[in-house]
């Protein structure tokens, strides 16, 4: 249990120093943001308590959105993200019960449902976070764009991150 | 009162995520960029000291463009004292001691120079952090430039750090002119892209030519007079309005920021005191 939380916790510091140093200053093409901290959101426990997930969630959110001056747009789009988690998650693996591993990863779920989890989870958060940034002036092109070249490169650095955890897990072991 | 503690209970996890959401709307609608708390920034303590670890070794990647820009700001530097060398010596040949008088739109203002330490481009609203802060002297409402022209104006201050408004910012207008004419209209970010702006509310009388410099107007404390901030690329809009748009390619170049200087006015306090008590409406807050 405490290895768990540490765990989560190493991987909290990780994933949000990444995204405050290094994902929110790569802008491919003008359009794509990798927006990867939401691996955190969906790698938490599905036997952690609702309430659990949304208050982690909540303050993933907002520690992303304190160090990028965004105020209250991924906390926004992050609580949504941990209310709408569980639902995604039964889409496409309806029981629960059957993960030896709590923690929903390749490794846990298999590939392709893992793919098929991502690539929705991402494209949920990166369409509520640019329409919660494009209140401000509305673009439809520009948007769209920017929501799909953004869900595209979530995608493929979240499965890169999972990759790289489980690799060095399965080390240990 | 037990049905209520039931149905509580029932709903607890909805209950509780609509306590996160009425949280975020609150922060993300209650943007008015002049009033926001420090600790909610970049320019708070925690996130400004973890940037400015980041930019010890993010600082190193554009050293060679600066190196660049430097080196050619030089040799413009030396050009221009050889030149006024040559001047000085002419007029002191002349013996016109008396009408050699400097016109210095920056006479009374002070420098401070601070390192950009957090920078955004990329968002609707973009924000620039530097490392100095209240302990240096820096107060809200103080002009920022770099050695290329106008950057912003200081929003939050911490101890030791402040937040920029970035002129990539639609919630900061500032008030611009074309260099040689009187008329002026205001500089604001349409969100596009980050090397052009747009100069809005421009009298239709007025006479320009892609090309023209753009300079502050100087119509506020924040900025004195005549410092460049773009040029003109071309008129943006063909409308009956009275008044122009023109697209502006900046001189700044935000991509690039490192090191920037912001303003001190001496007499800020005394135009702030006059301002105030004359003006019934406050919408200056965010004109500049």
């Amino acid at each position: 249990m405490t290895k768990t939380i540490l765990q989560f916790l190493m991987l909290f510091i990780l994933l949000t120093a990444a995204q405050v140093l290094v994902f929110n200053h790569l802008c491919l093409f003008d359009v794509a943001i990798p927006l990867a901290f939401i691996y955190f959101v969906m790698r938490l426990p599905v036997t952690l308590s609702a309430i659990g997930v949304l208050t982690l969630s909540f303050l993933t959110g907002l520690t992303v959105d304190i160090f990028s001056d965004t105020a209250g747009m991924n906390a926004l789009a992050c609580t949504i993200l941990g209310g709408i988690r569980k639902p995604v998650l039964k889409l496409y693996f309806p029981r629960e019960e059957d993960l030896t591993i709590p923690e929903p990863s390749m490794r846990s779920l298999g590939v392709g449902t893992f793919m098929k989890y991502n690539i929705n989870i991402s494209l949920i958060y990166c369409m509520m976070f640019f329409s919660i940034e494009a209140f401000t002036f509305f673009n439809p092109a520009k948007l769209i764009m920017r929501i799909v070249a953004s869900t595209l490169l979530t995608f493929i650095i979240i499965m890169c991150i999972d990759n790289l955890m489980d690799r060095r897990s399965e080390k240990r072991l | 009162m037990r049905n209520l503690f039931n149905f509580l209970y029932r709903f607890r996890a909805w209950i509780v995520f609509i306590i996160y959401v009425v949280i975020s709307c609150t922060l993300l609608f209650n943007n008015n960029p002049y009033q926001r708390h420090v600790y909610l920034t970049s320019a708070s303590r925690v996130s400004a000291s973890i940037y400015e670890a980041g930019n010890a070794v993010t600082g190193y990647f554009h050293l060679r463009d600066i190196n660049d820009d430097l080196q050619l700001r030089n040799a413009q530097l030396e050009n221009e004292v050889i030149a006024l060398r040559a001047q000085v010596k002419r007029q002191q040949l002349e013996g016109m001691y008396d009408t050699l008088t400097v016109i210095e739109p920056l006479q009374q203002y002070k420098f401070i120079l601070a390192t950009v330490i957090n920078n955004s481009i990329t968002h609707s609203n973009n924000y620039i952090t530097i490392s100095k802060g209240e302990m240096d002297s820096i107060r809200p409402e103080m002009g920022v430039v770099d050695r290329n022209g106008v950057v912003g104006v200081v929003n939050v201050t911490g101890p030791h750090y402040s937040r920029i408004i970035s002129l990539l910012n639609p919630d900061f207008r500032l008030s611009c002119k074309i260099k040689g004419s009187d008329v002026f209209g205001s500089l604001v970010w349409d969100g596009k892209n980050s090397r052009e702006a747009l100069l809005e509310e421009l009298p239709k009388h007025t006479v320009f030519a892609p090309g023209d410099t753009i300079v502050t107007s100087g119509y506020s404390a924040v900025f004195p007079e005549g410092i460049p901030v773009g040029i003109v690329k071309e008129n943006a809009r063909n409308t009956d309005d009275n008044f122009f748009t023109l697209r502006v390619t900046l001189l700044t170049d935000f991509s690039k920021l490192s090191t920037v200087r912001v303003l001190v006015n001496n007499n800020l306090e005394e135009i702030r005191e006059i301002e105030n008590t004359n003006n019934t409406t406050s919408n200056n807050t965010t004109r500049q």
